[in-house]
């Protein structure tokens, strides 16, 4: 059939072509390229970063750590317990569960609030689906990464630890030990 | 019906249907979606969200096609083909959702929403209304089980519908109208109905919603499984939706043949149980206290003691086929007994008729398809909304098409609007039946029935409850009146596998398949599969199991699946067997009350957990599978019987649930029902006794077991104790409506509130079986009715004390 596209074996060879790509020197000449380009990367000033004695801050528009859950100006938790984050989830790292609000002393805008809120940084692969899925902006991603952990219960995060707004960048205690 | 055949044509493709069909039916079987809102197929059309616009050709305008019944050579243009059609459903939805908040995100509804689906995939994308929007306080509770979000309302008349033609408990109405439309109901009132979860489950977006279920999960993070109701014996089909490992809701399962698409409020709501608090699943034993155990310590014990002691067994209602017919076969020919009884305490001929007859004539026995279509129903002694509620709605539906209903029961009961009611004393039924056997003339109320039963052709429908069951001859009698009229003849249990049990022989004279102990020929056909049977004497029924253990004259009593102490129409023998039988196995859940008495518990695993058959009062057999895993080493009672028969060094002859099929399906296959002579020899004149018969039988909300947890269902529609009496016995002792009153019987006494009406029968006293503030079987000795002296309470008492004193001198007494 004309519309299939030719085998290798059915392509016409073309030589020229072959030559273009393999641009490789031949023989000594090679051996001289090879080190030079070692050599100017030896003295290439050195771009490590020295943490967790130095920290540098995060690029700006990274947001590829910890969670946060958001609030309104007024106080108010913008969660309002949907568990779309939960279902968007790929790796199920979130758990919610919903509560009526007191009308007196709401938690968060509308009928309904969430009780619980956990996220397992076991399972969460940071790929902000929950993000894109959360209808209030309650949910966000931050550009904190000190995350380290020494038990499987410290890896869930609650619902009152996600509140808070991420601390300084290198004043984690865990992360710090290993300093 | 004759089937007239249509033939019509939809979106060019060709269909032919039976005439009076719906143009959207048609459509749904040439599998052509046409979006709706009102519509539904168990409800009457209406019309009301104009959501299904279709055009038929050669008429101006479109037309609704939930309204719009086929006719021949019609030819159907839907939104597929259309424009016109497609544009009008665009701009119905852009107007339905005018109005509608978009709070999706926290709707219980949200995931699983026609409207949310239909504005997906039939709506326009976005909206072009800019205004402000329809505001009302929201959610108003219109009972503690249904909440109603107004806004959220598309006015579809589902539920007002649902409220005229099914349950005809008319507490919704469409109120005002124009923009001001809405659902509402009476200033003051309740939703006081047991069939209002439906409304909920019917509406095709969040408005009404159910308070138990308010924001405790989102569709997506349920699973969900097939499974019958536990409740009662109507086992209805449900789906158990479970929330990691938490039973959260119960749906109706659409059943044509059973429920067709409802449940009861019971069904629905009451769920908790078998996630109490109380659910224990490991075995104990009362070595040191009630310690966990294991199995493997506990059979070999058990067996020891079943081996050398005479041993009963008391189950309740709610196992599977497969578990009755194991213990069946352990107490026969593993342990050597006929104690074995599931029945409550009910005396008299009724269960062996029954088990003999209905159990096994299919050819006679009543389904829900013969009520439906019946053109008489003759009810005795049931009260089908408050026992059997799926039995109820399907004698409504009878009588909406035209079914003559007539009542003999001591109580009005919810049908008094499309029935003929004859308010008789408990226990003079028999007179009654009688009465319509013989076929009287006259205008009488059986004169009445009787013609109409004759006239019904054959198709005519007798059912009798299992209070009947207490009078010797009321079931022969009742089944003499079906015979005679050529009617059907339908015995209604209670609980939900009652029929199963009486299949499989849990009882102390029956064998598997409705076979007589004593009848040597159908007692070998069951030794032909089982081996033989160990002992040949009928054996003790529930009371005289009780009595039996009182006296010490047994020695292991197996209580499974039951609460003796809150079922047993004896309160005071059964606390006196409890205490003084050797050694009490209580096989369940939990332990309840029987927590004192107990000397070990076996974890059995409830319904929701299982894989069994249950078998309705029709006697249809309905698989059940688990929805989630057994919890801690709980297991199936057929599993616990099988391994107490290895114990004891013997083998009930299956290992997987197959084989027990296998064996079980040889001996309860139906067979012909052995003739019997009719014993009933005609009737005395009743004896119009001048002191009051108290009778008493279950609500469907009451303080059972299976409704643990289920707190919002109780206060939505379980009443306290109270009494009722009829006026002319009340003005007879002096008594007036609403005061405390002191009922005394030979077993006890007790104080409840009076409710003076003309709604019992003269000469007899109603009291439920098991509210709150009184558990009535502390006032029965081993039957439903016993006689009762009323007389007020003196002044002094406070009513505060009243529940607290009923309680006490119940069990004492």
């Amino acid at each position: 059939m004309s519309g299939t596209s030719p085998t290798p074996e059915d392509r016409p060879v073309d030589r020229a072509a072959d030559r273009a790509v393999d641009r490789r020197p031949a023989g000594w000449w090679a051996i001289v390229k090879g080190l030079g380009t070692v050599f100017k990367q030896a003295f290439r000033p050195d771009n490590t970063e020295q943490y967790p004695k130095e920290i540098a801050p995060p690029p700006e528009r990274a947001h590829t750590g910890r969670h946060r859950l958001n609030r309104h100006e007024n106080g108010l938790e913008k969660c309002i317990g949907c568990e779309l984050c939960a279902y968007a989830c790929p790796a199920d790292a979130i758990w919610v569960e919903g509560e009526d609000n007191d009308p007196d002393e709401p938690v968060s805008p509308g009928e309904r609030y969430a009780k619980d809120y956990q996220i397992n940084y076991l399972r969460c692969i940071m790929c902000g689906l929950c993000v894109e899925a959360c209808p209030t902006r309650a949910l966000t991603l931050t550009s904190y990464y000190e995350m380290a952990f020494t038990s499987r219960e410290e890896a869930i995060w609650t619902k009152e630890q996600l509140l808070e707004p991420p601390p300084p960048l290198g004043t984690d205690p865990v992360a710090r030990e290993g300093r | 019906m004759p089937v007239d055949p249509i033939t019509l044509t939809i979106d060019d493709k060709e269909v032919t249907v039976p005439k009076g069909t719906l143009i959207i039916r048609a459509a749904e079987q040439l599998g052509i979606e046409i979006p709706r809102f009102c519509d539904h197929p168990y409800l009457a059309p209406a019309g009301a969200c104009r959501q299904c616009y279709v055009q038929v050709e050669g008429q101006g305008k479109l037309q609704t096609s939930c309204t719009v019944a086929v006719a021949p050579g019609m030819v159907v243009r839907t939104q597929n083909t259309s424009d016109a059609a497609r544009q009008a459903q665009v701009a119905n939805l852009e107007f339905l959702l005018l109005n509608h908040p978009l709070d999706c995100p926290i709707c219980d509804r949200g995931g699983e929403c026609p409207l949310q689906d239909q504005a997906l995939a039939f709506g326009p994308g976005e909206s072009r209304f800019i205004d402000a929007k329809r505001v009302f306080p929201k959610p108003v509770p219109l009972s503690p089980l249904v909440g109603l979000d107004r806004e959220r309302c598309v006015l579809c008349a589902r539920c007002t519908r649902f409220c005229d033609e099914i349950s005809g408990d008319r507490f919704l109405e469409l109120f005002a109208r124009s923009a001001g439309e809405r659902v509402s109901i009476a200033a003051g009132e309740d939703f006081r109905s047991p069939f209002s979860g439906n409304t909920i489950q019917i509406c095709p977006v969040g408005a009404l919603t159910a308070t138990p279920y308010r924001f405790v999960a989102r569709p997506f993070d349920l699973t969900s499984g097939d499974s019958v109701c536990q409740h009662c014996s109507a086992g209805c089909n449900v789906r158990v939706d479970v929330r990691r490992g938490e039973v959260v809701r119960v749906l109706a399962r659409e059943n044509p043949d059973v429920n067709d698409a409802w449940i009861c409020d019971k069904g629905r709501f009451a769920y908790r149980h078998a996630d109490a608090p109380g659910r224990i699943t490991t075995p104990l034993i009362r070595d040191r206290g009630l310690e966990p155990a294991s199995f493997g310590e506990i059979l070999p014990w058990l067996a020891e003691r079943c081996r050398s002691g005479r041993v009963a067994f008391l189950t309740g209602g709610r196992l599977m086929d497969e578990d009755y017919y194991a213990l069946s076969k352990l107490a026969r020919t593993v342990v050597g007994t006929n104690d074995l009884d599931h029945r409550r305490a009910f005396h008299g001929g009724l269960a062996e008729v029954v088990a003999a007859a209905a159990v096994t004539d299919r050819e006679r026995s009543v389904t829900y398809r013969d009520v439906e279509h019946a053109p008489v129903i003759l009810l005795v002694g049931l009260d089908a909304e408050q026992e059997v509620p799926i039995l109820h709605l399907r004698i409504r539906k009878a009588a909406a098409r035209g079914a003559k209903v007539f009542v003999v029961h001591p109580r009005r009961t919810r049908l008094h609007d499309v029935a003929e009611h004859l308010p008789t004393r408990p226990g003079h039924e028999v007179f009654v039946l009688d009465r319509i056997r013989e076929g009287v003339d006259g205008e009488s109320f059986e004169a009445r029935a009787a013609a109409a039963l004759r006239g019904a052709g054959g198709s005519g429908v007798v059912l009798v409850g299992e209070r009947l069951a207490e009078h010797p001859l009321a079931a022969d009698l009742a089944l003499a009146v079906a015979s005679k009229t050529g009617s059907r003849f339908g015995y209604v249990t209670r609980r939900a596998n009652d029929r199963g049990a009486l299949g499989a022989g849990v009882h102390p004279s029956l064998l598997p398949g409705g076979r007589r102990l004593g009848v040597a020929g159908e007692r070998a056909e069951v030794e032909a599969v089982w081996g033989s049977i160990m002992a040949s004497e009928d054996g003790r029924d529930a009371q005289e199991i009780l009595q039996a253990c009182a006296d010490r004259l047994v020695d292991v009593l197996f209580v499974i699946g039951a609460d003796p102490l809150r079922d047993h129409p004896d309160a005071a023998l059964t606390r006196r067997a409890l205490a003084n039988v050797g050694t009490l196995v209580v096989q369940s859940i939990e332990l309840g009350d029987l927590e004192p008495f107990a000397s070990v518990f076996l974890p059995a695993a409830p319904a929701a957990e299982k894989d069994g058959h249950v078998t309705d009062w029709e006697g249809r057999s309905q698989r059940i599978r688990p929805v989630r895993d057994a919890l801690g080493i709980s297991r199936p009672d057929w599993e616990i019987f099988a391994g107490l028969a290895a114990a004891m060094g013997s083998d009930l002859g299956f290992e997987t649930l197959e084989e027990l099929h296998e064996e079980m399906a040889s001996l309860l296959a139906p067979r012909a029902m052995p003739e019997r002579p009719n014993v009933w020899a005609g009737a005395g004149p009743p004896q119009w006794l001048d002191d009051l018969t108290l009778f008493t039988y279950p609500l469907l909300v009451d303080e059972g077991r299976l409704s643990d947890g289920a707190e919002e269902l109780k206060a939505a529609l379980e009443d306290p104790a109270f009494a009722e009496m009829h006026p002319v016995d009340a003005e007879k002792r002096g008594l007036a409506d609403g005061v405390d009153v002191r009922l005394t019987t030979a077993a006890g006494d007790a104080t409840v509130p009076l409710r003076v009406t003309e709604h019992v029968a003269a000469g007899s006293v109603f009291v439920p079986f098991n509210q709150p503030g009184l558990a009535a079987n502390s006032l029965l000795s081993g039957r439903s009715t016993a006689s009762v002296t009323v007389a007020a309470v003196d002044e002094g008492s406070g009513p505060e004390a009243v529940p607290d004193a009923a309680l006490a001198t119940g069990p004492a007494a």
